[in-house]
Parts: structure tokens; sequence; C-alpha cells
């Protein structure tokens, strides 16, 4: 998934991503070679991978030929934000189980609300209230085990 | 009169208790989902289902909160249409023309009591649509062979054009492009591992959750991050909405025309709820010529889309009930959970779980009730939350689906997959490839290739099968002739933007 990032700097979007799903098409084609079909099996596991390969490929290859309209991407100041936010919540992903969930949740709601334009003033007593509201509904309401807070039951 | 005795019994399991409550909140849910700016029924369901999941409901009670919440969003959809004139979802946006200026002009309530109204009508005729016309297409459907449900899958594939408004090119992409992801893990049949490269996480398949709720909900959050952040919601004085509601009488024979439109397109596949609104408006507007003063606040111009986006919306459960095809993005996202649930919609459905499906239609009717009576007093209520700080709400919905989807296995694999899924789903829509026909190709891929292969092996690999009976052709030349007129459709649009 990581190539589809590197459209974002050019207006002409449509063509890279006709390249990048063209080498996806070639690439699907190339690797269902090696998926072995069993015995007795008219339509082996590499045919249909294969059938979709095609047309991806030729629409894609259209894609390059004939782009449609320039997009908009966003300027720096937002695209920062949606690196933090992507960023955010990959590092919320990666600590959620060894913080334990109230701290990382806490921490992700309060810097989330700063990413979505909250001053400091709105995002702390907000954030923390959504936090421990997520956590008595996921906990409490749904009975779902959360990861704890290492050392702690809660 | 068959038909009766099993809408009868499907009264009897909407009537529970349990059921009546999560219709209600459902509906209310839906209605807040739908009148909030950018989160659309397609988010908004897509948001519920891991919460659906961990309350632990049981299928025919998850399905019937979360088809609540669908015709909910189509009611609320029209909410900040009429009184920001941003649509809340896209159905909602032929809406905009004429609710808006009808609210400039004071009569906002007078348009949101006479939308609901017309939400309503539309709402109830394709429900009784669904009724009538469900259990025949199953008739038809339960003589179907492998083949012929191959050529159901193409034609949904080829339809798939209609459900957005954007390229045939991009629309079709978009559709190989979910196929490909559809075939990722072990392949039922051989036991291969496809596209896995050795990550066992893999090995499932990727979980059409997580990638659904990254696709819509977390694409949704960083679009919106790049937006102005400066639309100030101007208080509007909304008025009442008795007034509207007398104002549907006169507007009877055009709720009526844009029901049947709506319904019909909503039954195609592929087409759904845009189309129906569409379609309704500019009939609508071309029955009235010169006399009507559509653009300008004419009511029959909030009542024509209204009926037809909620028309359609029934509709399109029909193709996904009766075939297990959907209709449109967010009856793809309820076969998602229904998938997932491990029931698979077609014939068979209605005669293994006819509680279920018959419980769901009657939970249709009991909603439609429900957000009428819901949306003449409350229209105020809802017309407020619109202005809740979106600091607050973007990361208070993009948390609920980050734990939720956590909560499901408990891996944090399947949030960096759903991260993953976020960004690609946010590339598409910068550039306007939709992501709806990428998570009909992850859901469908599956069972497209499931029949293809069964055909196959019954014929012992004679590829003629696939078009040797007369049901399997009829269906070809059907999909064929719905991909023309998804051309000369687009066509005819393209003309009008320029």
């Amino acid at each position: 998934m990581s190539d589809e990032v590197s459209a974002t700097s050019t207006a002409h979007g449509d063509r890279i991503a006709g390249v990048v799903l063209a080498v996806l098409a070639a690439g699907a084609w190339w690797h269902a070679q090696t998926f072995v079909t069993g015995f007795m099996q008219p339509v082996g596991p590499g045919v249909f991978p294969r059938l979709v390969s095609v047309p991806l490929g030729l629409l894609a290859v259209y894609l390059i030929v004939r782009p449609g309209l320039d997009h908009r991407w966003p300027g720096a100041a937002a695209l920062c934000r949606q690196l933090g936010v992507l960023l955010l919540l990959g590092g919320y992903a990666a600590f959620l189980e060894s913080w334990g969930f109230l701290p990382s949740t806490l921490v992700a709601t309060v810097v989330l609300m700063r990413l979505f334009g909250a001053s400091w003033r709105q995002a702390l007593p907000y954030g923390v209230l959504l936090g421990l509201a997520l956590y008595a509904l996921f906990e409490f309401a749904l009975g779902i085990p959360l990861p704890n807070i290492p050392g702690l039951s809660v | 009169m068959e038909i009766l005795a099993f809408l009868a019994h499907g009264f009897a399991v909407a009537l529970q208790p349990e059921h009546l409550l999560l219709a209600l909140i459902g509906c209310t849910i839906g209605t807040l989902i739908g009148a909030l700016p950018g989160l659309g029924p397609v988010n908004g369901v897509a948001l519920l289902i891991p919460l659906a999941f961990n309350f632990g409901l049981a299928p025919t009670a998850a399905l019937i909160l979360l088809v609540s919440v669908y015709y909910g969003c189509m009611y609320g959809g029209r909410i900040s249409s009429i009184v920001l004139n941003i649509p809340g979802d896209e159905p909602a946006m032929m809406t905009t023309l004429d609710g808006y200026p009808m609210a400039r002009a004071g009569r906002g309530g007078e348009a949101l009591g006479l939308s609901a109204v017309a939400s309503f009508v539309g709402a109830t005729v394709a429900t009784i649509g669904l009724t009538l016309f469900a259990p025949l297409l199953v008739k038809v459907a339960i003589r179907f062979g492998p083949a012929e449900y191959f050529a159901l899958f193409v034609l949904a594939f080829a339809t798939i054009g209609g459900v957005t408004s954007g390229s045939f090119t991009k629309s079709f992409i978009a559709a190989c492009l979910g196929l490909l992801l559809g075939t990722v893990g072990i392949d039922p049949v051989s036991s291969v591992a496809r596209y896995t490269f050795g990550w066992y996480e893999l090995y499932d398949g990727i979980d059409y959750i997580v990638a659904l709720v990254g696709l819509f909900a977390v694409s949704e959050c960083l679009l919106f991050l790049e937006r102005d952040r400066d639309k100030a919601t101007a208080a509007m004085r909304i008025g009442s909405a008795i007034p509207g509601m007398r104002r549907s009488f006169a507007c009877a024979p055009t709720i009526g025309r844009g029901s049947v439109i709506g319904f019909i397109s909503g039954v195609l596949p592929g087409a759904g709820a845009s189309l129906g609104s569409f379609l309704s408006y500019v009939l609508e507007k071309r029955w009235w010529g010169a006399k009507g003063k559509f653009g300008e606040g004419d009511p029959r111009g909030v009542a024509a889309p209204e009926a037809g986006n909620n028309a359609a919306a029934g509709g399109a459960l029909i193709p996904m009930l009766s075939l297990g095809i959907p209709g449109s993005g967010t009856t793809a996202i309820l076969l998602a959970l229904l998938l997932s649930m491990n029931i698979t919609p077609g014939p068979l459905l209605f005669e293994q779980q006819p509680d279920m499906v018959w419980g769901l239609v009657a939970a249709l009717f009991i909603g439609n009730v429900m957000l009428l009576v819901l949306n003449i007093p409350l229209v105020g209520f809802f017309a407020k939350v619109l202005q809740a700080p979106s600091w607050f709400l973007m990361p208070m919905v993009t948390l609920v689906a980050f734990v939720g989807i956590y909560s499901l296995n408990n891996s944090p694999f399947d949030l960096y997959m759903m991260l993953a899924f976020g960004v690609l789903g946010y590339v598409l829509r910068k550039l306007d490839i939709p992501t709806v026909p990428v998570v009909l190709g992850l859901l469908l891929g599956g069972q497209m290739e499931f029949n293809l292969r069964r055909a196959m092996s019954i014929s012992g690999g004679d590829w003629s099968i696939l078009w040797s009976s007369g049901i399997s052709i009829g269906i070809y030349l059907f999909a064929i002739a719905l991909l023309l007129a998804g051309l000369v459709y687009a066509l005819l649009i393209r003309k009008r933007l320029e």
C-alpha cells in the first residue's frame, strides 16, 4: 500500500496512479504463475487473479494515455495535519497494548482534537472526557476486555 | 396471500421489545449521522458495524439496527442540505437546489416537514415493493446455477458505473482493484496462499470490515483535514414543520412520481440512491417546465428528490437480499455485515431464515413510521447538533471506529491495515476513483470466483458453459444494455456540465 502515497506530490495524479496500477496488474499476473493448480481442477487458483489483472492493466494504461482533470492536492499545512493524524493513529495502535488502553487513548483523544483545530483549553477537558467515555462504553457497556495499564487492573 | 402470512410473522419478530428498541436507536443515530455533513450513510453504517459486533447482537437484531441506521441516514441527509446547503450525503445533493433557497426565505421548517413526508412515502413505497418483488426474484433466482450466478456478478460489475457519477474507466479500475484485493489469502479450493507474501495475518484474507472502515471513515477524516475550517454555520430560524406537512398533500403527485422512479433506479444493480434522487428531480423539473420555480425554492424540488432517494434506498435492498448482490454502497456494507456473520444472502436465505428476512422487512415498515414521528418534532434538535464543533465530532467518530475495529480481534495489525486502507481510500478519492466498487469487488470477488470454478468443474473445463443457458445469455444482454445506458447517461451528464 505504501506506493500510493507517492502520488500526492504532483498534479499529474492520474498518470502516476495509472503507472502504479499497471505495475500492480503486471505484478499480480506474474505472481499468479506461482500458484500451483491442483489435480482435477479445470480452473486453478491463478486463473481468476489473472482474469482480473488483464482489464486492470488495460484500464491503467488507458488512464496513463488519457488522464482526467488535474486534482487539487492539499497544501503543506493540511498535509502536515494529515500526516500528524496518521502518525498519531499509527502510534496509538503501536502503544495501545504496551501502555494500556486509558493512557494511550487519553493521549490520542487530546492530540487528535488539537489536530482538528481545538485549542488546548478545549482539547484537554473534552479529550479527557471523550477518552473516559470510550473506556466506559467499551469496557463496561460492551463488556470488552481492553488492554490494562501494565501492573494495574484498569 | 402467502406474503401476508410471512409479513405477519415478520411483524411478530420486529415487534419484540429488543428489536423495537434497536430500531429506535438505529433511526435516531442514523438521522444524526445522515445529517452530519460528510458522514454519509456508507460511513455511518460502516462505523457502526464494529459496535454491532461488540454488542454481541444476534444477526437479525444487528441487521435491524443497521437497516434502521441506513433508513435514518436517508432521512437525515436532507437536514444539512436544507439548513446548511451542504448535502449530508451524496443522494441528498439534489435537495440543496430548492431546499436551501426555501430555508433562506424563512421556510426551512416547511421544507423539512415536506421532505420528511416525501421521505416517508418514498421509503414506504419501496418497502412495499420489496415485500412484493423480492419473493418473485427469489423464485427466479432459485433456478440459478453457478454459470448464471457468474453472469449476475458480471452484470453487477458492468453496471457499477452507475453507482458513482465519476468516469467509467475509474469505476472499473476500482472494481478490478477490489476483485484483486479479494483474492488475497488462502484460496479455499486449493489451499494455496495468494499474495500473502508470508504474512500469516493475511491468510484469512482482507477483513471486509477493516477495509471498509478504512476506505470510508479514515479517508473521510483525512479529507476533512484539508477542507475549509471556517464554514461557520449561521444559526437560522427553522420555524415549524407543520405547514410542510400540509403542503405535502398538494405535492402528492410529485411525491408519487419520485417514489416510483427512485424505486426503479434503486433496484437496478449498481445504480443506487444518487441516481434515484437525480432522476426524480430532473424529470419533475421537466414535467412542470416553465410553470415550476425549480432552483429558486420550489417545494416540489424538495419533495421529488427526497421521495426518490428514500425509495431507491429501499429498492437497493432487493438485489442485496434476494441475489446477494448489492445495489449501492450502503447495501454493500450491509452485505459485508451478513457475510461476516456467516450468512449468505440469496434465494436460500428466504427459505432458511424467513424470520430474519421478514422480520427485517417489518422492521423497515416500523422504522419508517418511527422516523416520520421522530423527524417532525425533533427537527430543531437535529439541526442544532449540526452546529457541534468539528474538532469534537471528528475525533469522536474516528476513535469510536478505531477502538471498535481493535476490539473485533484485539489485533493491532487490523488497525495498521485500516490505516493503510484509509490512505488508499484517500488517494483514490482525491483521484476521483470511487471507493464503493473497491468494496464491492472485495466483497463479491470470492463468490464470483467460486461460481466460476464450480461452473467450470461441472463442464470439465469448457468455458462455453458460461453462456450456454437462456438465463445467462439474458443476463449478459441486460448487462450490455445497462452498460450502454450508463454510457449515454454519463455523456449526457458531461454535456450538462459543459
